[in-house]
């Protein structure tokens, strides 16, 4: 497979603290890449590194299979990137803004009317950014990370301070880069349920390890499920069905019937309905996305 | 990759009160020796017969302290540019070497002096010429009292800009400068090793050309040591 970006053991340490240990990283070309962990797990410290910003205390890192300490003006060419809170310049105007930095990336000048188009900052365009909400100021740090038509998108919780249809607004932009500009997107979200609806891959980190790293339908399969079944006499029931040889769980009168096949469910169901139960309720509860990432990051603390 | 920054950094300074700075130095010591002279313009020409000489050691009284005080704010004003929203990860995240960015804000910071230094001199021709000294316009001395003192002072700019770039507090370069200026106040007293002596272009040799050689070449390593630094930090 062709990995856009791959970290080698990357570590980074401030004084005593490991700020980021032994992490692999690996974004497939064309994918949504999210980054996912708690607060100070490293997230940040990652993209900053992978920019350049700051300088790995040892592993090794390739973006675009090209080694970024030795060609570091030569992929960061090629890469776009907004991270954390929006940097911008608040005398000066969107477009001025803007302007600035298309003149050290020597873009076409219309660039800048387009990028402004696709965050929707036409109307603001000449307006000072001091006066800017903290939206638009996203919004145009988003338009900045896209002058370049970057093949690699790197952005550092992008919805951040977003109202609900700017955060909609900019999740479909992000999902449509891939299929309509050929970019690959990495996105960083302390928010699983952000990532959930927009990355196609998942990484996930806590305390500066990489402890999950796959498709997101992947993770999805983490999600164990586990069928539950409301009855009458929910006591009695329960023991006939262990009676029966099934495994089964009873919490607060509900059965529940951990990892079951189809089949197992409908020999379940026909040997309560057989030994006169009512069956008021089968239903599948699935463990959300969160649940799997608290229990991953909580594991992590434990071990 | 130079010119492109520059042109940016030349569009980022603009409407920040740069330019207005830039120019209010030159006028400011020259509107000085307008108070100076207008007061008591008869005792000053009776003080030395040669009187464009006379008028030119009074300009050069002040420009030693507008120039070191000109320097603080300038550097602090132009790192403040990027501190303000940190744009300092925005911009080393462009294609760009951190030396070149080094390199550009202190070329536009040399750039903004020379245009004062320019602007002093002209501005001094002018009032000599309207106070009507007589004699020859000195070219040599009016040349020496407006560039000398700027590359005088050219290590003072690289430890100024050093120091506004890497300090998170800009307390630091502030108080840095302030002591600089009292430094500079307080030159005549000093021994000729200080930096912020030498706008002064004094020394116990009585060669000014000395203090224009000494800057230069400590201002080229102060900036070098500045610029190794600045590309070695991480930013934050």
């Amino acid at each position: 497979m062709e990995y856009i970006v791959r970290t080698e053991n990357l570590s980074k340490h401030f004084g005593q603290e490991k700020a980021v240990s032994g992490l692999e990283m690996k974004i497939p070309k064309g994918e949504i890449y999210g980054f996912l962990g708690p607060n100070g797990a490293g997230k940040t410290t990652t993209i900053r590194m992978l920019l350049g910003l700051m300088k790995p205390d040892s592993g090794r890192i390739e973006i675009f299979q090209k080694d970024l300490k030795k060609e570091r003006l030569n992929i960061l060419g090629r890469v776009g990137s907004l991270v954390e809170s929006p940097s911008y310049y608040p005398h000066l105007t969107a477009k001025e803004n803007l302007e600035a930095m298309r003149k050290i990336l020597g873009v076409p000048k219309q660039r800048i009317a387009e990028v402004l188009e696709i965050v929707r900052l036409t109307d603001a365009g000449d307006k000072k950014v001091k006066g800017f909400s903290l939206g638009m100021k996203q919004r145009l740090g988003i338009a900045a990370s896209l002058l370049n038509n970057p093949e690699l998108l790197i952005l550092d919780e992008p919805t951040n301070g977003l109202d609900p249809s700017g955060i909609i607004e900019i999740r479909n932009l992000i999902k449509s880069l891939p299929s309509e500009c050929g970019m690959t997107v990495l996105i960083s979200s302390h928010l699983l349920s952000e990532i959930d609806q927009m990355a196609t891959t998942v990484g996930i980190v806590t305390k500066g390890k990489m402890i999950f790293q796959d498709s997101i339908e992947a993770m999805r399969m983490y999600a164990q499920q586990s069928v539950l079944i409301k009855v009458s006499e929910s006591d009695k029931a329960w023991r006939s069905l262990l009676g029966r040889g099934m495994k089964a769980g009873l919490d607060s009168g509900i059965i529940s019937l951990p990892q079951q096949s189809d089949e197992q469910v409908a020999e379940a169901v026909r040997g309560l309905v057989a030994d006169g139960f009512s069956v008021y309720r089968v239903e599948e509860e699935k463990r959300s996305l969160e649940d799997i990432f608290l229990q991953m990051t909580r594991e992590e603390q434990a071990g | 990759m130079m010119g492109k920054l520059l042109a940016a950094e030349f569009m980022k300074i603009k409407r920040k009160g740069i330019w207005f700075l830039t120019v209010l130095g030159p006028v400011g010591v020259v509107a000085m020796q307008m108070v100076n002279y207008g007061v008591r313009k008869d005792y000053l020409f009776g003080q030395n017969d040669d009187r464009w000489g006379y008028y030119l050691d009074n300009i050069h009284s002040f420009t030693p302290l507008a120039i070191v005080l000109g320097i603080v704010i300038l550097t602090s004003f132009m790192s403040s540019i990027e501190n303000e929203t940190n744009a300092w990860k925005q911009l080393i995240a462009l294609p760009v070497s951190k030396m070149s960015v080094y390199l550009s804000k202190f070329t536009v910071l040399m750039v903004l002096l020379l245009v004062s230094s320019v602007l002093l001199m002209l501005f001094t021709i002018a009032f000599g010429l309207f106070l009507d000294l007589g004699g020859e316009i000195p070219y040599s001395g009016l040349l020496k009292y407006s560039f000398y003192p700027f590359f005088a002072a050219l290590p003072v700019l690289a430890l100024q800009l050093w120091a506004a770039t890497v300090s998170v507090n800009q307390g630091v370069p502030i108080t840095m400068g302030i002591l600089g200026v009292i430094l500079t106040y307080a030159g005549f007293t000093l021994p000729d090793w200080l930096i912020w002596k030498w706008p002064l272009l004094l020394n116990e040799w009585n060669e000014p050309l000395i203090n224009v050689l000494l800057g230069i070449g400590a201002g080229v390593l102060l900036y070098t040591a500045g610029m190794i630094d600045f590309a070695r930090r991480d930013v934050k």
